[in-house]
């Protein structure tokens, strides 16, 4: 057992947990933040994704305790930010989900995508998301939907 | 799918880590990005009584840029190098790689030290080290050593690190501006480990291909590297390429063989462009 | 109002966004694994690591007797009769837990509690099975021999069935002037929701229940399996079915882990969770596809097709799963040989044979897409062979809308629809023409590129008849609403179908507001949950929209009549002279609000016209007027690169051109197709769990079992066409499985049109790189 120090979704965060608890139980369990979803728990459908100290982080693939004195951020902390807001408007409105499991982690990885690279091509976005599994939508909403956030981002044109 | 349990340290530098490693010998393993290890002991497909954590590390992450020859850390992540966030010797060559490895999320927190420590056959930075003819640095019990790529790499997931030993990082020798490199990797589906990597390099001196997945370790296709610094054409080389891929696979494979001489050709071609 | 196919206010056929988005993209949905309940403890199975063997003991670990629970702990549990009610289907018992024989690697033989899941997996690890192995049966061809070691003690062979499916003229086809011979393999695979299966349970002493929170797409149907298999009467089990993040048929199958979940939920005195993990989910929940197909087309000179001869294999794996097991499979791969296509004959072997394989379930389209790529392969192997263009063979052979309705030779009804516009419609998106010119303009050292088509139908709305005929043992002949408007106006609708990403809580609500005179957002859609929803099967066979939807249409319309003649009372105005409008019955320059009328209704009964029964609360069921089933169809065209060095293929565009029926949502249709290409395209190109000859299966996580994703999938095009069905509210069609039937038959057939100058065949799927080179390097080493 260890005692975890750290920040989630700006709020200050001590437990007692066991060792092996991975962030994404950790997350789940300890914190009851459920937005965080678990796909295949070793790092190949980014559902768990999750922002580290600002690194887009599979939370199946770090166990809690490396992330003593980190900054987490889950889906459920994103309050106002309007990257993650255009793309929620965005998602809706390109009906990016169906089942809804894999958006959270689709939303997490897309807005650092936006973040880093505030216009990307189609194939960038691809790119982007091809460790994020959707079994339902087949990506096409997805992927439209982030580039409809991107434009709405986008500063106007002069 | 959880891990069984282990005992956990975070040391704050490389004493401590040493000292760590030293106190539970074998049981302990080392953790860095925790991207390979992780899954394996989430599947308990691999154990270990105690993981001693590499991440609060800062001395892992350094990198030197001296002139000929620069340092990567250990801690550095694909993410950083992808970034171009650290002196690049490679022409590019490490950028393009690092892009290649797994997914964003991967990156961010995957690090060289970990792919090389390892030892994935099919992993990258193996075969692209060994083409940039990398040295490692290695700190132990008996203190420093330095051993170049060739050495380091043994077998499948197994490397001549010495009980107690950590990688503290890779020099690498500045290639010339005038310096050719190539990265062909063919996989199932974008971010998922190669079937078949090859590397090349080559400048007005020397050449060197490598080939990743092919066998239980990445390789130097040592007549084809020869033959590619002695200045001969593609077509000159097809025949040398497929005896050296012969050589190096565990078991004949006629799929396999293609595709790794494709691989290889691709990447010669490309520096031959 | 009434069955008209566009409503004059817009809700059928508007391209609504969906009500269910807000809650997932806020993070605050609710799937199994979210439940939270005080002492809740975590179940995790100990499983068979052999394929068949002899069970002669397992020992729980000491110190933790209490926590381990073996089926010797469970002498009550019923096992359920499952499969077809036919004597010819060979019952295969499936305990909860391992009974004297395990039958696959992953059979789960002890359940594990602990406080946490990874205390539980540490206990798992510390039971000790003890098994005297024996030989594996995993060749399901194989297995039919007289010499194969048999998985069921007492049955004479490996089948649970075997049928032959003939009709039409069978000797015609001896003699034909052409017959070609191919084989085809479409492997197992599994269906991978990307919420895993899971089941919280636990009794509920307030109301003397069993609370069943499981991830399923039929809550009632499993309340039913389960209260035969754990003895309780079924008004002690409540099931909740909360968000399901995805089913696809796997969830759609009372499973043995759920059936031991809540047994052991009845022993202990807290809540236990089991939430399956994705090796658990790869190892033993619902495997699928695995057909092999092994036939002879046969037609006249120019291509006509007389008929099809020939043996289906299908390896259902060690058990049925209840209800119905896996037989559908082999019927309606022969069923559906045909296809679209006119064929006068047929004479298909079919043997459904079980292997050491985990139990074989339904997947999006069942059996279809293994039958689409049989017929599409041979038809596009035909044209080949006469050197003719798939194209024009196809058209040559598709039934044309004047033959409409028209019964194929398997008897299949395909009712409406124009087949030849859609084919023409796919091949202008992709022109075969220019494919062509770039195809002999290609240079050596190029990729190669290829076109390929798949006509397909989907039968939906199949009803007491269709179902009946196939002595299902639960027939979803129908499905059922509650419609009722609370007294403020606001109205809620229970329905027992399963919303697991189809957007119900859309689609019925435009239904409903269309039949009230509401607007979709004052209309709730309520499922998943056996204590307030009336009865229904569930969602699958791409059957909700047209059961629930004419359930939910037809019940909404008796209650909109209601709320007319109570307007009607209110105005003091002839019933014949008010009309609903907006929320309102209105009479000349009066109206009266539905918030009045449903005040008056609920609460304030002295104001309704005498003799009228209070409430405004109506539960319907609806069956379409036939229930041989609607058939939605299509025709994909996709065009591919080949890199002929590696075998990798790219898909460079996808087209479809398809009829569905009226649409409710257009929006979310093209949802339904895209997302069923995805999972067309992981069948044709990466998907597929082998075993090696002992029984061992090589794919148990996503390194090695490849999921596309963004990358590989394409954003495909979509051209629609709207024949009304005539036998179902609206002219509805299903939806929901036609784009996975497809995609692997297109696929492959763009592959061998790549390759068509050497002739390879591409007759295995997932077609991957080393397939297709070694195809390529086979057709090169025999060609001439
Ligand atoms: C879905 C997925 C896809 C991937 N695809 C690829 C791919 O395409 N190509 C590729 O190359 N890799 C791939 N990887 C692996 C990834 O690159 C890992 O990040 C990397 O292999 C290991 O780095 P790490 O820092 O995470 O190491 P860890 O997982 O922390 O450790 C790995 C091993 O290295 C040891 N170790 C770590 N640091 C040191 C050190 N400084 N000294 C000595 N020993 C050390 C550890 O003890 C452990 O045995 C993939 C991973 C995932 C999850
Ligand atoms: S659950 Fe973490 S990547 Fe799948
Ligand atoms: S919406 Fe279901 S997995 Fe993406």
């Amino acid at each position: 057992m260890t005692t975890l120090t750290l920040k989630v979704n700006g709020n200050d965060i001590s437990r007692e947990i066991e060792d092996r608890t991975s962030l994404a139980d950790f997350l789940r369990e300890d914190c009851g933040l459920t937005a965080t979803h678990l796909g295949c728990e070793h790092g190949a459908c980014g559902a768990c994704s999750v922002l580290v100290d600002d690194r887009l982080t599979r939370s199946c693939l770090k166990f809690a305790v490396m992330c003593e004195g980190a900054n987490v951020q889950t889906l459920e902390g994103f309050g106002t930010d309007p990257l993650m807001h255009a793309l929620r408007e965005a998602f809706h409105e390109a009906h990016a989900l169906q089942c809804g499991f894999c958006t959270t982690g689709m939303l997490i990885t897309a807005r650092d995508l936006l973040a880093r690279i505030p216009n990307p091509t189609e194939a960038i976005i691809r790119d982007a998301l091809a460790g994020n599994i959707c079994r339902c939508t087949g990506y096409a909403g997805i992927v439209h939907a982030i580039e409809l956030a991107a434009t709405k981002l986008a500063p106007e044109k002069a | 799918m959880k891990p069984a349990p282990f005992a956990y340290q975070r040391p704050s530098d490389l004493e401590a880590a040493l000292a760590a490693l030293a106190a539970r010998q074998d049981s302990a393993s080392l953790i860095a990005g925790g991207q390979s290890l992780v899954p394996l002991l989430n599947l308990r497909m691999t154990l270990c009584d105690a993981l001693i954590d590499l991440g609060a590390i800062a001395e892992l992450r350094a990198t030197r840029d001296m002139g000929a020859r620069i340092f990567i850390g250990a801690g550095v992540t694909h993410a950083m190098i992808e970034d171009g966030l650290v002196p690049d010797a490679s022409n590019g060559l490490m950028r393009k790689a690092a892009a290649h490895i797994a997914y964003r999320a991967v990156r961010c927190h995957g690090t060289i030290g970990g792919s090389v420590a390892m030892a994935d056959p099919a992993a990258d930075w193996p075969c692209v080290l060994l083409a940039l003819g990398a040295t490692a640095l290695l700190r132990g019990p008996a203190g420093d050593r330095i051993v170049d790529m060739d050495a380091l790499l043994v077998g499948t997931y197994e490397t001549s690190l010495q009980p107690g030993e950590i990688i503290l990082g890779f020099e690498i020798d500045r290639l010339p501006t005038s310096a050719r490199t190539a990265y062909v990797k063919s996989n199932r589906k974008t971010g998922a480990f190669a079937t078949s990597l090859a590397v090349a390099v080559k400048t007005d001196t020397f050449a060197r291909v490598t080939l990743g997945a092919a066998s239980t370790r990445a390789r130097i296709l040592q007549a084809t590297s020869a033959a590619l610094a002695a200045g001969q054409d593609l077509a000159t080389l097809e025949p040398i390429i497929a005896r050296d891929v012969t050589s190096i696979m565990p078991q004949p494979d006629a799929y396999l063989q293609n595709l790794h001489e494709t691989c290889v050709r691709r990447a010669i071609a490309e520096v031959l462009a | 109002m009434g069955a008209d196919a566009h409503s004059s206010d817009g809700w059928i056929g508007a391209s609504l966004l969906r009500k269910e988005d807000a809650r997932h993209l806020a993070g605050k949905a609710m799937f199994v694994a979210d439940v939270r309940l005080p002492g809740m403890q975590d179940i995790a199975f100990a499983r068979s690591q052999i394929a068949h063997g002899r069970l002669n003991g397992v020992s729980k670990p000491s110190g933790y007797e209490a926590q381990v629970f073996t089926i010797d702990d469970f002498s009550s549990l019923q096992v359920l009769e499952a499969g077809p009610e036919l004597d010819a289907f060979r019952q295969s018992p499936y305990p909860a837990l391992a009974s004297g024989k395990v039958r696959y690697v992953g059979q789960a033989v002890a359940a594990c509690v602990a406080p946490t899941r990874a205390r539980a997996e540490d206990i798992a690890d510390l039971v000790a099975i003890d098994c005297d192995e024996l030989p594996a049966v995993v060749d399901a061809i194989a297995a039919m021999s007289p010499t194969s070691a048999r998985l069921f003690e007492g049955w004479p062979d490996n089948a649970y069935i075997t049928r032959t499916i003939g009709a039409g003229e069978i000797p015609l086809m001896k003699d034909a002037p052409v017959r070609l011979h191919r084989k085809f393999r479409m492997n197992r695979q599994a269906t991978v929701s990307l919420e895993t299966r899971g089941c919280v349970a636990y009794w509920d002493a307030r109301l003397d229940e069993l609370l069943v929170y499981l991830s399923t797409q039929g809550g009632h149907v499993m309340r039913l399996g389960l209260a035969r298999a754990l003895g309780l009467p079924e008004n002690q089990i409540r099931v909740i079915a909360p968000d399901v993040g995805g089913g696809f048929g796997g969830k759609n199958r009372l499973l043995p882990e759920e059936i031991a979940v809540c047994a052991i939920a009845l022993k202990v005195d807290h809540p236990v969770r089991w939430i399956e993990d994705r090796r658990e989910h790869l190892l033993a929940s619902v495997h699928c596809r695995d057909h092999h197909y092994d036939l002879t087309i046969c037609a006249e000179r120019d291509g006509t097709i007389i008929g099809i001869e020939g043996d289906v294999h299908i390896d259902a794996g060690a058990y049925a799963l209840w209800p119905t097991g896996s037989f559908m499979e082999a019927s309606m791969a022969a069923g559906n040989l045909p296809g679209p296509y006119r064929v006068r004959a047929l004479n298909v072997n079919t043997y459904t044979v079980a292997t050491n394989k985990a139990p074989m379930g339904p997947y999006r389209g069942v059996a279809r897409p293994g039958a689409c790529f049989a017929i599409e392969r041979l038809v596009d192997e035909l044209a080949l062979h006469l050197g003719v263009e798939p194209y024009a063979l196809r058209k040559l052979n598709l039934v044309t809308r004047e033959e409409m309705p028209y019964t194929t030779i398997a008897g299949l009804k395909l009712d409406t629809g124009d087949y030849h516009d859609a084919l023409d419609t796919a091949a202008k998106m992709v022109d075969i023409a220019a494919i062509r010119s770039r195809q002999s303009a290609r240079k050596p050292g190029e990729k190669r590129i290829g076109v390929g088509f798949a006509v397909y139908t989907e039968q939906s709305g199949h009803g007491v008849v269709e179902w009946s005929k196939r002595k299902s043992r639960v027939v979803p002949g129908y499905e059922a609403a509650n419609v009722r408007m609370l007294p403020d106006g606001s109205v809620n609708i229970h329905v027992g179908v399963q919303n697991h990403g189809q957007g119900h809580e859309t689609t019925l609500a435009q239904i409903a507001a269309h039949e009230l005179g509401l607007h979709p957002a004052q209309i709730k859609i309520r499922y998943g949950d056996t204590a307030t929803t009336p009865f229904g099967f569930g969602t699958f066979a791409s059957r909700s929209i047209v059961f629930a939807g004419g359930a939910v249409g037809t019940t909404s319309r008796k209650l909109a009549e209601k709320i007319r003649l109570i307007g009607a009372h209110l105005l003091q105005a002839d019933p014949k002279s008010v009309h609903i409008d907006n929320g309102t019955v209105v009479s000349g320059a009066g109206s009266v609000s539905f918030s009045e009328i449903a005040l008056a209704a609920n609460v304030r009964q002295e104001m309704l016209p005498a003799g009228m029964e209070p409430t405004l609360e109506m539960t319907g069921t609806y069956e379409p007027k036939e229930s041989a089933g609607v058939f939605s169809y299509g025709a994909h065209a996709v065009i591919v690169s080949v890199d002929e060095d590696t075998g990798r293929v790219e898909i460079l565009d996808y087209a479809v051109a398809e009829d569905c029926g009226t649409m409710i949502n257009p929006m979310i249709v093209d949802g339904q197709v895209q997302g069923g290409i995805a999972q067309g395209i992981g069948t044709g190109l990466f998907e597929e769990i082998p075993f090696d000859a002992a029984g061992q299966p090589l794919a148990t996580t996503f390194a090695d079992y490849i999921m596309p994703c963004a990358t590989e999938v394409p954003s495909v095009r979509i051209a629609h066409s709207t024949t009304p069905a005539l036998v179902t509210e609206y002219g509805v069609k299903g939806v929901g499985e036609g784009g996975a039937i497809a995609p692997p038959a297109a696929l492959a057939n763009a592959v061998a049109d790549a390759f068509r100058d050497c002739k390879a065949s591409f007759n295995e799927t997932p077609l991957t790189p080393r397939r297709i080179w070694e195809a390529a390097q086979a057709a090169r080493g025999t060609a001439p």
